[in-house]
Formats: structure tokens, C-alpha cells, sequence
């Protein structure tokens, strides 16, 4: 199969994610939609690594799903915590960094 | 090779960052001491320096960055040496004022900023190598800006954030104006920035000119010079009066140092071309801060055109490019910034006997019960308005004769405002301590404590009144160098002109 | 002991009296300070003395000594010394200042007895005398400007010594600094004289002049006449005098010494000192003799009509030194230098008398309050009358012999010095007038209460401390002169430096007398004024016809004097009516002061106003502080707007720029 089948469903992945950043407004969907990119990010590695015939983006696709382990796992405990605190769980209202 | 220079110039911050560490009273002491070592090496300096040979001695000079050129170079020039005792002295006061003064809370933290901004007035001096001088120049600002913010008056942030990005725009340009001095003179070679090499490939001509007026805006606005003062009276009103003493008296002379040091030998070309603007608005800061001086009436705001107005002098002496002229104007460094030490505190003197209240309006009568301290003062107050006798006086002539060699209308305008600095001096003097006293005024003498910090600056100007030459001569041959490169731009420009003349014969 | 080790000594001993008496400050005994201070100016007449007789010495050729002790400035060709210059014309005047100032220390210590000040008074009093001995002794113009400061700040002390009166700062600053306009005016002119000669000693300056100038080159008349406005400064000439009326705010011993005997004729000195110079630039000289003329007849005119005893003799002053001025300037250097000493007798003790009338009058100064106290204080009464006799030059007091020669050696020189000769005369008249208007007024008809309440023993005070100039309420601590007003008839210490003063008012004639019978001043001063190039040459016809003409004055105008002020004392009144424009211009000092007022003062105070309220705000604080400022603002504002907070649009922004950068590396690989 065609090296651009495996990036054209990437590319998908990538903006159905880019979008859902941007316009959800639930932390929770938009981490998810996070996951997306980053997974769409992953399948262009491996599809990239079959194609030369070596390994090393399949260790990159793990080392970034690590990553985004880690990054799930500090995300889950920020909107916990928010709601712990009763907090708006709506990205817009959560704006003190503005400058 | 020594390394005196090198702990000369670490030593207050590094007292400083011990005095950070130890309990109040301690804390204090501490900073005294340091700066009494460093005012013990500039004496010693000051007459270990071989005046007969003149030049640079104590020469430090280690690469620093290789790559870029950039040397630790320190040394002693006959520009500086009196100037680092001047610098010495003034912090020492300072020191020996905080020692007895216990509104400031945090004394550890206000002993390591003093220390730092000391090394980096001193580095500044020091430095023979122009990024060097950049870093300490700017590094200077630094520990001001929290002495400020943190024991400043009510007013501060707006005050210090004035200051603050109004200096630094300055420094900017000038660090602008040094990397292309370094970039251009290295020529694609090897570049280096210490101050001997740069003055052998002078750039050229256009180049010179902004690289040089970007420097001159860097030092004409923090000296402060008309018009560029805009930050000066909210700044004087908001600083700590002890900080206030330093930051007037020392760091105005960096500036004007800077151009003895800096613009004029590097860019003798553009000295030359812009001589009379910067002549002219030596002399509009001399009137206009004269005028201000007997027209606001804050204490400290006079004292702050007054110097506006002593600057303008200093300026247009250096300006007048002539070895006499700038002379006088080194002289008028150091018998200003000694002035302008005593002063200041003497303002503090006053405001504890007035209530609080550094408006000169709320004074009066307060010679009744202090004859010594009325005494200081009015030795003060006539150096100030540089009478002769007094070494301000021998400054501001020579300043005078140099400018009347080459401008001799300058000269003469110039000299109103030695009358002007009659009238502004002897107002704040009088209405001040003499006339009725105010309701709120309480006349006490001068205390023991008091007077130790400010008689012994008085007894070093009387001194120095008695001998002048003791500074002037090594002067003399610091300003014979640095103005070397704009004093042959001239003889060049007459033997030109001189053969046109002869041509169109 | 040589020349210049006694002269040395003759400038430390007042210096070593004023550190001695102002370190001690106020843990001496007053006697103490008194004591000492006198004492240090008394040894140092004895030493003008000795360097006199030492001078005297020398062969007539030698007698210039320089001595200096170290170099204050030597660098780039500009050399000055910290040295003295001893020749006859130094001496003399050393000897004046000396002689004169012992004599009021001692006086000062009886008149200012009770004063809370007493010691800060002789410290600064010995600081006069020292700044003055440097003035005269000074070997350089550095030096001699040096001398010339101090004595303006000894004077500025002084004049504000009592400190809690308004009346007096105002009066000390304004001396001050028309002193410090002087200065200026000698340092320009200083200036002018080293961009040419490229000297500052006496010696080559004397010697250089007529090498590197022409007669009357531009640029010498030029350096003389800012030389001229140092000298019109200190000596209080046309239009710089305005600060010595208003100086009397001092104590009267101090109008006696730095207004009257000594500082005033600093600037008769210096012309005199700098004459190679002056004559060398004619125009210079001429217009310093004009305007010394002016000053005599236009300060004569204001001293008829002042009612201040003491601003009467101050104009008076300003009147002698006029004719001071005229005459040095007009090359009539012994002239000038008599009428100098015996003007310093003569008004020293003048002010000294007044001081004891104003005394007993419980410290009240106008002269329409006072009357009838020839009984109540007869020492008083004589020195002043010997005093006024002498100033009116009344024949064979010295006053008449100094004037007369002064004048005769003007007219001369011939041509149109005639005029300034006619000046003189007229100015005779006028004072003749204002001496006896000073003299009858008070002494003369009707005891006044305070002479009436002497005359029955106790001297009278007034209820309540006042300020004389403006009649405000005072206490009589420090600061404000003390509880007792004393007069000469009861102090010892008073009374002896006037009997003493008086003597020499009669007497000090004898030292040039008409004719050249003696010519005692004239031969000593010789040396100095051997290199003028004006030659004097006796003339008896026209020295009898002064002195006749001066005879004639004092034959005609005392009576008229005496009956305008005694015989009918509604005179003065009636001629005020009828004369009323001349009256108030009079009166009105010919509006000088308003004039400087208008001219130099309220624009000078508008500029500062206007620098403060307009400039400051709109062009300084707005343009220079406003410009960077705004623009740092403008662009921090610019960035801060993008930091919304919103999550989103920063992930917008952030796949915005991403596309950027991916559209921009297919453009280039395309």
C-alpha cells in the first residue's frame, strides 16, 4: 500500500483534533481531541517507519505515546482538581493568564 | 599584571553578599567595612600611582570571551584614579550613614544592592575594554531599581519605571553603538572590544557620527543633561536620600566620564562635528537648571537642577575639547560629586528638623540652636555656588578658560549661571536655616553621629581646595590622551582650511 | 625678619584668629573671643608695620617682593601660584585695613557686648580681615579674584548677621550676588587678559601688556571694562551699588569696617594695582572715571534726602568712593589713595558715632525721630562733629587737604578731565549739605524723649525689640541683636578707638600737604606708580585755586546748612513741595532699583516660573519622557493584547503559525 493512504488518514486525524481544540470548550474533549493529534502524529511514524523498513519511528511512536501518558495522566489531575474546587470546567472561563 | 584592581572592584559587592547573611546589626558594620577597604585601597592608589609616568598602571587584562574579543581588561589611567577615590568616598558615606539608620528594615539585602551597584560603578571606572564598560554601565541600573522599589516613598513604581525604561532606552543604543564599533573596527578579522585596539581603526566618518550620538544619548541621559532630565525629579523625590546621595554624585560622573573615556578618544571625528551642539546644550542645561534650581522648592529637586546645571558646566568642558577644559571639567567631577554627597544629607538633617518635610517652605530659623550645623552647611552651600577659593571655583574657571580658547560667546553665557548658582544655593541656604522660624521646625545641633559622616566630606573639599593640583595633575595627562585623536581632527580641519585660504590667494 | 615672611604673616595672623575663635565656637568666654580676635589683628598691624619698615629698606627700585608657598594649579601652560605680591601700594593698603580694623575689633567689643552672636561676630569679622589682606596681597589675578569672593562672603556673613530679620537676608543675598556679578565680570576679564598673555602673575602681565596689545587695543578695553564691573561691584559705583544701602541691615561696627573703611575700596585698589593695564587702554580708564563722577553726584544727591542715619552716610560713602574711582582712573593715583585713608579715618569714625547715637537711641535709626542730644552725649557729639567736618572738608581737617589734592591732580591732566574736576566740586556742595544735615538734625533742637531720658540718667529701650527697617517685633536672642544697645559715653572700649580715629581725622593730612611742603604718601608710593605713563607736574596756581574754591564751599554752605536744618526747620519741607519731582527722585534712590528689578530680577523669576509650569511639563516630561516612554508602552501593549488567556486561540495561533511555516517550506520546495 501506498505510503500516502497512511498520511492522508493521518492529516484527517490531525485536523479533526485540531478543530476540536479549538472550538470545544470542555478540557476533557479537548485533551481527548490532544490524543487525536498526537496519535495521528504516531500512525505518520510507523507508516514512515514500514516504508523505509526500520525501526526507529516505531520507538519514536512509543516514546511519544509515553509522553502523552504522562501528559493525559497531569491533564485528568488538573480537571479533577477543578472540579474539586467547583471550578467552570469551560476552557474560556478559565483566562487569569491573560495579560 | 596585579590583581588589586580585580579585589578592589569585588570587594563591596562580596561584602555585600556576607552582610546578606548575617543578622541586622551586624549587616550594617558590615558594608562599612567593606567600603572602608575599598576607600583604604584607593588612597593607598592614590599615591602609589606614579604621576610622573602617567598612562595606564595596574594594568589587569585577561581574555574573557575569547571569540568575541571581549577582555577583562582593568587599569588605572590618570581619567580614573581620582574618581575611584571620589566614588570610595561617597559610598563609605552612604555606609556610614545606614549605620545609624534604622528605618531601613532588610539591611542585609540593602548592603549587597549598594555593594553591587559600587562594583558596578567602579567596574564601569575601571574598565579599559568597551564591552566591559557596557556590562558594568548597564549593571549599574540594576541594583537601583530595587533599592528603589523596595525602601523608595510612596510613589516609587511609577517613579522607578520612569527611570527605569527612560535609561535603558539609552543603554540600549549604546549597546547598538558598541557591538558595531567592535563588528566594524574587527573588519571580518578577529574582533576585539578593549579600548587601545578599538582606537587605532576609527571608523568611518558617517558611521561615526550616530554610532557616537548613540553613546551621547546614553550619557547625556544619565547624567541627566537638558533636556533629557525628564526622569530626575520624580526619580530624586522617590529614592532613599543615602541612595539618592550615591546615585547623584557617582553615577552622573560615569556618564561624563564616559565620554573622556569612550566617545570622544574612539570617535574623535564625530566629537569634533557635534562639539557645538552638545556645547549649546551644555549651556541651555546650565541656565534652565539654574532657573529651575531658584524656582521649585523641594530641597532635593534643588539640588537636582542645581546639578543638572553643575553638569552642564562638566559637559562643556569636555566639549571645549581643550586640555584645560576638560582639566577643569575632571576637577568639577570630583568637587561636585563631593558636594553633592554632603548635600544630600544635609537635606535628610533638615527634614528630621522640619517635621518630615523636604519642602524648603516649611523651613525657616534653623540656625537658631545650631551654629556647627549652620557652619557645615553654609561651607557647603558657597562650594556649591563654586566660590573662589573653593576647588568647584578652580574647576569651573578652567572650564571657563578652555571654552573662552575656543568659544568665547559660549563662555560668556555659561557665566550667568554662575550667578544664577549664587541665587539658587544661597536661597536654600537661607530660607532654610535663617530668617523666622517655622511652626514646625525644631532647631536642634548637628549630632555627633551627624556630623561624622558629613565634616569629614567638608574637610576633604577644603583640603582639596588648598591643593587642587594634587587632582589636576594627573588629570592632565588622562585629558591630554583622551582628547589626542579629536584635537588633531581639529589641527587638521585649520591646516584645511588654512591651505584653502591659501589656495583661493 | 624679610619682606615676605612678615607680609606672610601679616595675611595668617587673621586667618589663624578666625579657625582659633570659630573651633572654639561657642566654649569661648565672648571676652575670650573678643580678646583674641583683636588681639590677632592688632599683631598683624604690627607686622604691616614691620613689612613696611622692611620695605622702606630696600633700594627704591627693589621694593616689588613675590613670595609663594605651593602651586594650586600648574597644568597645559596655566600656572597658578599661591603667592603674594609685597610692593608700596600692597603695604599701604595692608596697613589700612589693619590699622582701621584693630580699631573697630575694639570698638565691636564694647558696641556688640550683649549680643547673643558676640563670638560668631569676631570669627566672622577676623575672616573679613583676612579675605581683605588676601584681596591686597594677593600676587595673581587668580588669587586677587580669590580675596575678592571672600571678602563678598565676609561681607554677605556680616550684612546678614542678624539672621532672624528678613530685612537682613534679603539684603545679604542681594549683596551677595551683585558681589558674584563682579566676580564674573573679573573672571571674563581675567579670561580675556590669558587668552593673550597667556599669565595671570602681576609681574608678567605688567610686563607683557604693552608686547602683546596696542594702546587701546579692542580686546584690552574690553578685558578692562569687565575688570571695571568687578571693581563697580565691590566699590558699590553706578549700577552696582544697590546692595550697599541695603547692607546697613548690619551691625553698625560692620558698616563701619567692610561699608565704609575697607571692602568699598577694593575696587579703587585694584585699579590702582592693575594702572600699567588701565592706562594701557584709555577708553577703559576714561569711563571708569565717568561713571565714578556719576556715582558722586547721584549718590549725593540721594544721601540729602534719606531719613536712615545710616543709608545717609552709606550714600555719602558711595559719594567718597566715587571720587575714589574717578581719580585712580584718571591716573590720579596719590590723589586717590589719600582720599582712600582718610576717608577711612573719617567715615570709620562717622559710622562709629552714628552706631553710639543709634545706641542711645535704643536702637531707632531715622533721623526724624532723633533731636537735642548735643548735653546727652557730648564724646558722641564731637567725634561726629570732627568726623562730619572732615568728610565736608572743612579747611585743615584731612578730609580738605586728600580732596583737594585728589581733584588737583585730575584737573591737570587738562582737557576734558575739567569736567570730572567741575564734578568734584559740585559734589563738594552735596556733601557738605548731608554731613550737616546729619549733624544738626540730631544734635540740634528739641530733645527728642530718648535724649531727654538720658540726660536724666537711664538710658531709654524701647518696650518691645524692633526692627528698625520695618518695625517688626523681635525677641533678643541669637540671631537678633541682644537686650542692651550700647553708646560711647558708658564703654570704655568704644570710646577710645573713636578719640583715637578722631585724631587722625584732624591730623592725617600732614602726610601730603598742598604745595608739597610734605610729601610723605606720595614718595612711598612712588616705586608703584613709577611706570605710569601720566607725569604729574606741580602747579601752585591751580592748587591754590581748589583750595580756595574749597574754602569757599564750607564758608557758604555750612550757614545754608545750618539754616535749612536749625534756624528754620520747616525749610526742608517747603523745598520737598516745591521740588516735589526732584524730591521723589531723590527719594526714590532714581529708581535703580526698580530698574534692575525690571530689567534683570522679574524676568529672571518669570523665566523660572515659566521653565517650572510650562517647559517642564509640556516639552520635557512630555516630548523627552513622553516619546520613549509611550513608544515602549504602545509596543507592550501591543504584545500584551495577544495574551488573551483564552486557551483556544492560542492553540489557534499555534496551528496558525505551524500552517505558516509548512506553507512557507512548500512555496520554497516548489
Amino acid at each position: 500500500m501506498a505510503i500516502s493512504w497512511y498520511l492522508l488518514v493521518s492529516a484527517a486525524m490531525f485536523g479533526l483534533g485540531a478543530i476540536g481544540v479549538m472550538v470545544r470548550r470542555n478540557p476533557l474533549v479537548i485533551l481527548l481531541c490532544l490524543e487525536l493529534m498526537l496519535n495521528a502524529g504516531n500512525l505518520a511514524l510507523i507508516g514512515f517507519a514500514r516504508m523505509w523498513g526500520n525501526g526507529d519511528g516505531q520507538i519514536f511512536a512509543i516514546v511519544v505515546m509515553v509522553v502523552a501518558a504522562c501528559e493525559v495522566a497531569i491533564g485528568l489531575g488538573i480537571i479533577v482538581a477543578l472540579y474539586r474546587r467547583r471550578l467552570p470546567v469551560d476552557v474560556d472561563e478559565l483566562k487569569e493568564l491573560h495579560g | 599584571m596585579t590583581i588589586h584592581l580585580s579585589i578592589m572592584l569585588w570587594l563591596p559587592a562580596a561584602a555585600g553578599a556576607l552582610a546578606l547573611f548575617l543578622p541586622a546589626r551586624l549587616a550594617r558594620w558590615t558594608w562599612l567595612l567593606g567600603t572602608l577597604l575599598v576607600l583604604a585601597y584607593s588612597v593607598v592608589l592614590l599615591f602609589d600611582y606614579d604621576r610622573a609616568a602617567g598612562g595606564l598602571q595596574f594594568v589587569t587584562d585577561e581574555l574573557w570571551i575569547p571569540s568575541l574579543g571581549i577582555h577583562y581588561a582593568l587599569a588605572i589611567s590618570g581619567l580614573n584614579l581620582v574618581l575611584l577615590a571620589t566614588t570610595a568616598l561617597a559610598f563609605t558615606v552612604a555606609a556610614a550613614w545606614y549605620l545609624w539608620d534604622d528605618s531601613v528594615e532588610r539591611p542585609g539585602l540593602f548592603a549587597l544592592l549598594m555593594g553591587l551597584a559600587q562594583t558596578a560603578v567602579m567596574g564601569a571606572f575601571m574598565a579599559q575594554d568597551l564591552a566591559l564598560f557596557v556590562v558594568f554601565f548597564d549593571l549599574m541600573l540594576v541594583p537601583f531599581y530595587f533599592l528603589v522599589v523596595i525602601w523608595g516613598g510612596p510613589d516609587r513604581r511609577a517613579a522607578i519605571l520612569k527611570l527605569f525604561i527612560y535609561t535603558l532606552v539609552g543603554s540600549l543604543l549604546m549597546l547598538v553603538g558598541a557591538i558595531v564599533t567592535g563588528v566594524l573596527a574587527a573588519d571580518g578579522g578577529a574582533p576585539s572590544f578593549l579600548l587601545s585596539d578599538l582606537a587605532d581603526f576609527p571608523l568611518a566618518g558617517g558611521t561615526q557620527a550616530w554610532v557616537f550620538l548613540a553613546f551621547a544619548l546614553a550619557f547625556l541621559i544619565k547624567m541627566p543633561l537638558f533636556p533629557f532630565h525628564g526622569w530626575m525629579p520624580d526619580g530624586y523625590r522617590q529614592m532613599p536620600i543615602g541612595v539618592l546621595a550615591v546615585f547623584t554624585a557617582i553615577l552622573s560622573k560615569v556618564a561624563a566620564y564616559g565620554f573622556l573615556q569612550v566617545a570622544i578618544p574612539l570617535f574623535p571625528d564625530a566629537a569634533v562635528r557635534f562639539q557645538e551642539a552638545l556645547m549649546i546644550l551644555a549651556v541651555a542645561s546650565i541656565i534652565y537648571g539654574s532657573a529651575m534650581a531658584f524656582t521649585v522648592t523641594n530641597a532635593r529637586l534643588i539640588l537636582g537642577y542645581s546639578s543638572l546645571a553643575q553638569l552642564g558646566f562638566i559637559v562643556l568642558g569636555i566639549f571645549a575639547l581643550d586640555t584645560r577644559g576638560a582639566d577643569g571639567a575632571l576637577l568639577q567631577m570630583v568637587t561636585h560629586a563631593l558636594v553633592t554627597v554632603a548635600l544630600i544629607l544635609i537635606v535628610a538633617l533638615l527634614a528630621r528638623r522640619a517635621d518630615g518635610s523636604e519642602d524648603i517652605r516649611d523651613m525657616g530659623g534653623l540656625a537658631f540652636r545650631a551654629p556647627a550645623f549652620a557652619a557645615v552647611f553654609l561651607v557647603l552651600t558657597l562650594a556649591l555656588l563654586a566660590m573662589p577659593g573653593s576647588a568647584n571655583f578652580v574647576g569651573e574657571f578652567m572650564i571657563l578658560l578652555g571654552v573662552f580658547e575656543t568659544k568665547m560667546a559660549l563662555a560668556i553665557i555659561a557665566s550667568i549661571g554662575v550667578a544664577m548658582a549664587a541665587v539658587y544655593a544661597l536661597r536654600l541656604y537661607i530660607t532654610t536655616m535663617l530668617n523666622r522660624q517655622g511652626s514646625q521646625t525644631d532647631s536642634k545641633e548637628m549630632t555627633a553621629r551627624e556630623a561624622l559622616v558629613i565634616v569629614p566630606v567638608m574637610l576633604v573639599l577644603i583640603a582639596l581646595s588648598l591643593v587642587p593640583q594634587f587632582a589636576l595633575r594627573p588629570a592632565q595627562d588622562g585629558t591630554r590622551e583622551s582628547l589626542a585623536a579629536a584635537r588633531e581632527v581639529i589641527a587638521n580641519d585649520d591646516s584645511v582650511a588654512d591651505s584653502r585660504v591659501e589656495a583661493r590667494r | 625678619m624679610s619682606v615676605a615672611t612678615s607680609a606672610w604673616l601679616v595675611l595668617a595672623l587673621p586667618l589663624a584668629g578666625t579657625l582659633i575663635i570659630a573651633l572654639g565656637g561657642k566654649y569661648w568666654h565672648p571676652r575670650a573671643a573678643a580678646t583674641i580676635g583683636t588681639l590677632a589683628i592688632a599683631i598683624a598691624f604690627v607686622f604691616a608695620v614691620i613689612t613696611l619698615i622692611n620695605l622702606q629698606g630696600l633700594p627704591e627700585e627693589e621694593r616689588v617682593v613675590t613670595s609663594s608657598l605651593w602651586d594650586l594649579v600648574n597644568v597645559g601652560g596655566l600656572t597658578v601660584q599661591l603667592g603674594i605680591y609685597v610692593d608700596p601700594l600692597s603695604t599701604f593698603m595692608a596697613l589700612v585695613v589693619t590699622g582701621v580694623s584693630t580699631l573697630i575689633h575694639l570698638y565691636s567689643a564694647g558696641y556688640m557686648k550683649t549680643d547673643k552672636g558676640y563670638v560668631r561676630y569676631f570669627a566672622y569679622l577676623n575672616f573679613f580681615v583676612f579675605s581683605m589682606l588676601l584681596l591686597v596681597l594677593a600676587g595673581n589675578m587668580v588669587l586677587l579674584i580669590v580675596g575678592w569672593a571672600f571678602v563678598g562672603a565676609a561681607s554677605y556673613m556680616l550684612i546678614s548677621f542678624w539672621y532672624r530679620r528678613t530685612t537682613a537676608t534679603a539684603a545679604g543675598i542681594k549683596a551677595f550676588v551683585i558681589n558674584v556679578v563682579g566676580d564674573i565680570g573679573l573672571v571674563l576679564g581675567t579670561l580675556f587678559l590669558f587668552k593673550t598673555i597667556g599669565a595671570l602673575d602681576y609681574g608678567s602681565l605688567f610686563e607683557s601688556v604693552q608686547v602683546d596689545f596696542d594702546k587701546n587695543a579692542p580686546e584690552l578695553v574690553i578685558a578692562m571694562l569687565l575688570i571695571l564691573v568687578g571693581a563697580f561691584a565691590k566699590s558699590a559705583q553706578i549700577p552696582l551699588h544697590t546692595w550697599l544701602p541695603d547692607a546697613m541691615e548690619g551691625p553698625t561696627p560692620v558698616s563701619s569696617l567692610i561699608h565704609a573703611a575697607t571692602m568699598v575700596t577694593a575696587g579703587v585698589y585694584l585699579i590702582g594695582r592693575l594702572h600699567p593695564l588701565f592706562e594701557w587702554a584709555p577708553t577703559a580708564a576714561d569711563t571708569g572715571a565717568v561713571i565714578g563722577a556719576i556715582t558722586l553726584l547721584v549718590a549725593g544727591t540721594i544721601g540729602l534726602v534719606m531719613t536712615d542715619i545710616k543709608k545717609v552716610i552709606a550714600y555719602s560713602t558711595m559719594s567718597q568712593i566715587g571720587y575714589m574711582i574717578m581719580a585712580v582712573s584718571a591716573a590720579a593715583y596719590v590723589g586717590g589713595f589719600f582720599h582712600l585713608m582718610t576717608h577711612a579715618f573719617f567715615k570709620a569714625l562717622l559710622f562709629m558715632a552714628a552706631g553710639s547715637l543709634i545706641g542711645a537711641m535704643g536702637g531707632e535709626q531715622s533721623l526724624d525721630k532723633m533731636g537735642g542730644w548735643r548735653k546727652a552725649l557730648p564724646f558722641t557729639f564731637r567725634c561726629m562733629l570732627i568726623g562730619g567736618l572732615a568728610l565736608a572738608a572743612f579747611p585743615l581737617f584731612s578730609g580738605f587737604f586728600s580732596k583737594d589734592f585728589l581733584l588737583y591732580e585730575i584737573a591737570e591732566r587738562g582737557g576734558l578731565y575739567w569736567i570730572l574736576y567741575a564734578a568734584g566740586y559740585i559734589g563738594a556742595i552735596f556733601t557738605v549739605l548731608y554731613t550737616f544735615r546729619i549733624i544738626f538734625r540730631p544734635f540740634w533742637g528739641k530733645p527728642c524723649e530718648q535724649a531727654v531720658s538720658l540726660e536724666e540718667g537711664h538710658q531709654w529701650h524701647a518696650p518691645e525689640p524692633f526692627n528698625p527697617a520695618n518695625g517688626e517685633v523681635e525677641d533678643t536672642d541669637v540671631g537678633f541683636p541682644g537686650p542692651h544697645h550700647n553708646y560711647a559715653e558708658e564703654s570704655t572700649s568704644m570710646k577710645v578707638p573713636m578719640a583715637i580715629l578722631a585724631f587722625l581725622a584732624v591730623v592725617a593730612g600732614v602726610v601730603q600737604l598742598p604745595y608739597e611742603i610734605t610729601h610723605v604718601l606720595g614718595s612711598f608710593l612712588e616705586p608703584t606708580f613709577a611706570d605710569s605713563l601720566i607725569k604729574h607736574t606741580q602747579n601752585n596756581g591751580l592748587e591754590t585755586f581748589g583750595l580756595v574754591l574749597s574754602v569757599a564751599i564750607s564758608v557758604i554752605f555750612i550757614p545754608i546748612a545750618w539754616m535749612i536744618w536749625v534756624k528754620k526747620p520747616g525749610t526742608s519741607a517747603r523745598m520737598q513741595q516745591r521740588f516735589k519731582a526732584l524730591y521723589e527722585l531723590f527719594s526714590h534712590k532714581w529708581y535703580f532699583d526698580e530698574l534692575i528689578n525690571a530689567l534683570v530680577v522679574r524676568p529672571m523669576v518669570w523665566m523660572g516660573r515659566w521653565f517650572k509650569n510650562t517647559f517642564e511639563r509640556v516639552v520635557v516630561d512630555g516630548l523627552f519622557v513622553g516619546g520613549p516612554t509611550s513608544l515602549v508602552k504602545a509596543g507592550s501593549a501591543a504584545v500584551r493584547s495577544l495574551q488573551t488567556g483564552l486557551l483556544r486561540s492560542y492553540a489557534g495561533l499555534l496551528i496558525l503559525g505551524v500552517a505558516a511555516a509548512l506553507l512557507y517550506f512548500l512555496i520554497r520546495a516548489a
